[in-house]
């Protein structure tokens, strides 16, 4: 029953969606603190190469392989947003752009490494190591009604599931905190922010960087979903898919970075049957959205709508907050 | 001596804003700093708190050396400040406001926030305690959850005070905090500083309505073009010669009853 249901294309699309939900979050925590980076292709890219040479070269597990992606990219976050902190606006934007693109160009000329233009190929695919793990515990997908493909994909699926919440729960949480108003009181207004005792410098190099780790850690995901990357899939081009999931889907909030970055992701895929058009609409959807919607789809006032609504039909006449609060 | 300038000077390119200011604050005092538009009060703020640092002189807070230390080391220390053109949060809630100003006064980082330790969440009520007893103390209590930006002007400037307050600061530095405000707005707000006063906290506030400051603080500096003109208390400065003709000038009568 289960193995007529899911469809190893359909797997395929969902496991691209929870990877872009991660950049979408990348963007969106840099943007919490009032900094606009474009550079997340890049990061994104260092986390993919990081992970893949470490695997393909020094047979490194994936999981190590991924959290080292994850950590050289932090790295190269904290050597960017150090100097970047004297740029903002446009500004910033465009420097991360600038460093994207160097990334890319070294990763398409450091040809004895990164094999140029053609690409890393043959990386460990998550799917198939983590089948490989469980077929040793004597495990049949069979016994699930599952071809071995199917459950494969599956198998991604779950564990991005996994990665997914786990980091939305992480940055729920920190938003909630002293570390989140610092962030939002930073994009607010820096001079008052550091008036009220909060080291800019350092919360702004913190956001920097967890972006670019985040960043880092879905494109080392990415290397081993795809198990084939090459320069080309963290071109400008990248940076403009991640900036988008944010903007459409509202960058006040988390749960903007991820409506926009499925919503984003599913749309070129549902409108295969119309080929080259669509993506025409793409366009035309992100056009409507910037005249009719300029702060994206899900903003505080949506978020407050559906919580009124919530707290209506559960007939409760306290919120949480003013409990908590009081 | 809660707060010590000596010979502040702040130059501006060509322009000097201020040459060789100097005074001194007592611990409790309510000291004014008045003078005529563009004589350097908001700039003296500006490098008390160091956002931008003095050309040359010395600033020292409860006896240390401030002067070259990051605003929010500043802050740390114990000054916090208000603005003239009011600098709220504005798209944070009122409450959230209140709890930014307890920033300096807390220390969970990223893991303890995120894992909510015991000691994340012992922090976390009492930063919600204090700031509620702020929020009562200014008046604001019924509007925690309101976004600040949606707060009347007087709110807005009262919210700016508690925001301060919640750093706990010694020395509160208020920037034309009556300005805007009606005849009530005002009056309350002469109670609030006396309150905050009565805290234990020193203020420092730079203010143009001439009454209000006559009747509130214990001391006054008059600055001009970015010199000390006088300083002295309300009386001595309303009879100062000098003071009259630079800034109170001839509606003297008319402006301090």
């Amino acid at each position: 029953m289960l193995g007529v249901i899911l469809n190893p294309y359909h797997l395929q699309i969902v496991s691209f969606i929870l990877i872009n939900i991660i950049l979408g979050i990348s963007i969106y925590i840099t943007l919490s603190s009032g900094q606009l980076s474009l550079g997340n292709a890049g990061f994104m890219g260092i986390g993919a190469y990081t992970s893949a040479l470490l695997t393909i070269n020094f047979d490194l597990p994936i999981f190590l392989g991924i959290i080292l992606g994850a950590v050289v990219a932090g790295v190269f976050g904290i050597l960017i947003g150090i100097p970047a902190l004297r740029l903002s606006g446009v500004y910033l934007a465009i420097a991360t752009l600038g460093f994207g693109e160097v990334i890319r160009v070294i990763f398409v000329n450091w040809e004895s490494i990164t094999q140029g233009s053609i690409g890393l190929s043959g990386i460990p695919h998550m799917g198939r190591e983590l089948f490989k793990t469980f077929s040793l515990t004597g495990f049949d997908p069979d016994m699930l009604g599952l071809k071995n493909n199917q459950f494969i994909y599956l198998l991604v699926v779950l564990t991005l599931l996994l990665v997914n919440i786990l980091l939305i729960w992480f940055f729920i949480r920190q938003n909630k905190s002293r570390v989140g108003r610092a962030f939002a009181a930073i994009k607010m207004d820096e001079k008052a922010a550091e008036s009220m005792g909060i080291n800019i410098t350092y919360y702004k190099v913190l956001s920097f960087t967890q972006g670019a780790i985040l960043a880092g850690f879905a494109g080392a995901l990415y290397a081993h979903v795809m198990a084939y990357i090459s320069p080309a899939d963290f071109a400008y081009h990248r940076a403009v898919d991640i900036l988008i999931f944010s903007i459409f889907g509202g960058s006040e909030l988390i749960w903007g970075a991820i409506f926009g970055a499925t919503f984003m992701t599913i749309l070129p895929e549902a409108l295969r049957f119309i080929s080259d058009y669509r993506y025409m609409i793409y366009g035309v959807v992100l056009i409507a959205m910037m005249a009719f919607r300029p702060q994206g789809i899900i903003d505080v006032s949506l978020l407050n709508w559906f919580k009124k609504k919530l707290k209506l039909k559960r007939g409760g006449s306290l919120g949480i907050r003013t409990k908590k609060y009081n | 001596m809660v707060l010590e300038l000596k010979n502040i000077t702040k130059n501006f390119g060509g322009i000097s804003a201020l040459t060789d200011v100097s005074f001194q604050i007592n611990e409790g005092e309510i000291f004014g700093l008045i003078g005529p538009n563009g004589a350097g009060k908001t700039t003296l703020f500006n490098v008390i708190t160091n956002m931008f640092p003095p050309t040359s002189g010395e600033i020292k807070f409860l006896g240390d050396k401030i002067s070259g230390l990051k605003p929010h080391k500043i802050t740390d220390k114990g000054i916090c400040r208000t603005f003239q053109n009011i600098r709220l949060f504005s798209q944070m809630s009122v409450l959230e406001n209140v709890l930014v100003g307890s920033h300096c006064r807390s220390k969970s980082g990223v893991i303890n926030s995120v894992l909510r330790t015991k000691a994340q969440r012992k922090e976390e009520t009492n930063s919600l305690e204090a700031a509620s007893e702020l929020l009562e103390l200014v008046g604001l209590s019924m509007f925690q959850d309101t976004i600040a930006e949606n707060l009347a002007y007087g709110q807005q400037r009262r919210l700016e005070i508690a925001r301060a307050l919640a750093s706990n600061p010694k020395l509160l530095l208020l920037d034309e905090p009556a300005a805007g405000m009606n005849e009530t707005e005002t009056e309350s707000l002469f109670d609030l500083i006396k309150k905050v006063q009565k805290r234990g906290v020193t203020v420092l506030l730079i203010e143009h309505d001439m009454p209000f400051v006559m009747k509130l603080c214990d001391r006054i500096t008059v600055l001009n073009f970015g010199k000390k003109l006088a300083e002295g208390t309300p009386a001595e400065i309303q009879s100062n010669q000098e003071v009259i003709e630079a800034y109170l000038g001839a509606e003297e009568d008319d402006e301090i009853a």
